[in-house]
């Protein structure tokens, strides 16, 4: 069954045809070609989906597309202010190699952002805390916590 | 993609919900968060012809105080739950459970009234309703009905909901000042389900209290401590709380985590712990 959708994407107004059996991950990925949004588990554990929906991290893995219509998303391609850009936060995990394959980042990279919207300058526990929806099979999360720190006195100090 | 299909509604008024739920006969499903309906539906698991949204049903979330209670909608996220300061007051350990569900995501998105349905034995709310005395509000289109939460769960993840009911709203009794109250729950990883978990009231001259454990048996399950505190939260009235627990936990069963008797064991340690916080707690 097909549902009509509207939503804002990275600031861009769609309209589609969702599949009702469609997760959003799906949706942004093969219908807007959003592929920033990877899907590890698809079952609500590993947080490699996470978006930003109306201003909060989620799993969109869990969140069928069609209940989605009418609200505003932001996957790991809206956050930087151009193409050529990186995000502070992406610039501190590329300085600090906060990434191995890259496969979790886009997820921890938002978790990150949440994070440090809510609590700009977390202890190492806090942001620990902070990214225990995202799991990451590569770094063993020392340099993922670090990029973090840095990037929290990164932000701090541009204010 | 989740392979079968199905028919999706996002109806906009509760009405309108309980009408499509009444016509679909018996195979719809509602979703609420869908952190738990959606992995399922994924794998398989669950396989509704109709697929029934209350996301864009106003009205089905937040925090009222409605006299000595507090109404909190169904819909009500389990953030709001860890923040909203009318819980932090009246019952604050219903925001302690919600720090403890799932991560920062599943906790933007998940539901009250999703986890109760849901009805998983280890779910943070379970004991924490029972301990607190909580009602269920379900309504139907035939009309409303109130539960009290010690009778709503009836098996694994099996609850006293009929066909046609939608959980609009959890009924809270605020504490009385004075109390104390404590929730805490075994678990190896952050981010899942408790493998046991208690939560207790004591309340004001520490003379009542209870305990409900959640874990240790398809239900949670609720124990009367005040008989054993009456005189005292001594180290003599924990090994009687300690008893009552192991006792009450004998429906106990083994999985991945831990076999009955582990769990049965665990079920006195935490029912000590969390009678003794409360009780340190209350005047
Ligand atoms: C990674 C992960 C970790 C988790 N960890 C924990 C944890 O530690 N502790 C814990 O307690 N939970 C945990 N959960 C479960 C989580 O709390 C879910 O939010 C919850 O189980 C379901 O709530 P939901 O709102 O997402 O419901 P949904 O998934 O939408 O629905 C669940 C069920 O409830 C029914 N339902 C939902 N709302 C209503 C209603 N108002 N009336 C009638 N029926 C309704 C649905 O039809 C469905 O059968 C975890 C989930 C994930 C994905
Ligand atoms: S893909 Fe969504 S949580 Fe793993
Ligand atoms: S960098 Fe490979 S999973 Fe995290």
């Amino acid at each position: 069954m097909k549902k009509t959708i509207q939503i804002t994407v990275n600031g861009k107004s769609y309209s589609r045809d969702a599949d009702t059996r469609q997760v959003l991950a799906d949706f942004l990925r093969d219908e807007l070609r959003l592929t920033g949004t990877h899907i590890g588990c698809g079952t609500g554990s590993c947080g490699a989906c996470t978006v930003v929906l109306d201003g909060r991290t989620v799993k969109s893995c869990c969140i069928l597309a069609a209940d989605v219509d009418g609200q505003e998303i932001t996957t790991i391609e809206g956050i930087s202010t151009g193409a050529q850009q990186l995000h502070p936060i992406q610039e501190a995990f590329v300085e600090f190699q906060g990434l191995q394959c890259g496969y979790c980042t886009p997820g921890m990279v938002l978790s990150a952002m949440q994070l440090l919207k809510e609590n700009p300058n977390p202890s190492e526990d806090e942001i620990r805390h902070g990214i225990s929806g995202n799991l990451c099979r590569c770094t063993g999360y020392h340099f993922i916590v670090k990029s973090i720190q840095e990037a929290a006195k990164r932000l701090q100090a541009s204010k | 993609m989740i392979s079968r299909e199905y028919e999706f509604h996002a109806p906009k008024t509760l009405n309108e919900a309980l009408s499509l739920l009444e016509k679909s006969g018996g195979n719809a499903k509602l979703i609420a968060g869908g952190m738990s309906l959606v992995p399922m539906m994924t794998l398989g698991l669950a396989h509704p012809d109709a697929v029934i949204s209350l996301n864009k049903v106003p009205g089905l979330d937040g925090v009222k105080e409605d006299g000595g209670v507090l109404a909190i909608g169904a819909m009500t996220r389990h953030h709001v739950l860890k923040t909203n300061p009318l819980i932090a007051q009246h019952a604050p350990l219903l925001a302690e459970a919600a720090k403890y569900v799932g991560d920062v995501q599943v906790r933007h998105r998940g539901t009250l009234g999703g986890v109760l349905v849901h009805a998983d034995p280890a779910a943070d709310y379970l004991p924490v309703c029972l301990a607190l005395g909580a009602q269920i509000k379900l309504q139907s289109a035939k009309g409303v009905r109130t539960v009290e939460a010690r009778d709503f769960f009836k098996d694994i993840m099996t609850t006293s909901i009929e066909d046609g009911e939608i959980l609009v709203e959890v009924r809270v009794p605020k504490l009385p000042a004075g109390s104390g109250s404590s929730y805490q729950r075994l678990h190896r990883v952050e981010g899942n389900y408790a493998i046991v978990n208690a939560a207790a009231v004591v309340e004001p001259g520490k003379k009542k209290g209870r305990v409900a454990l959640g874990g240790v048996g398809p239900t949670p399950v609720m124990i009367d401590v005040s008989a054993h505190i009456a005189s005292g939260v001594s180290d003599d009235a924990l090994r009687r709380v300690s008893d009552a627990a192991f006792a009450a936990a004998e429906n106990a069963y083994g999985d991945l985590n831990g076999d009955a008797k582990y769990k049965q064991a665990m079920a006195r340690v935490y029912a000590q712990r969390v009678v003794r916080a409360a009780a340190a707690q209350a005047q």
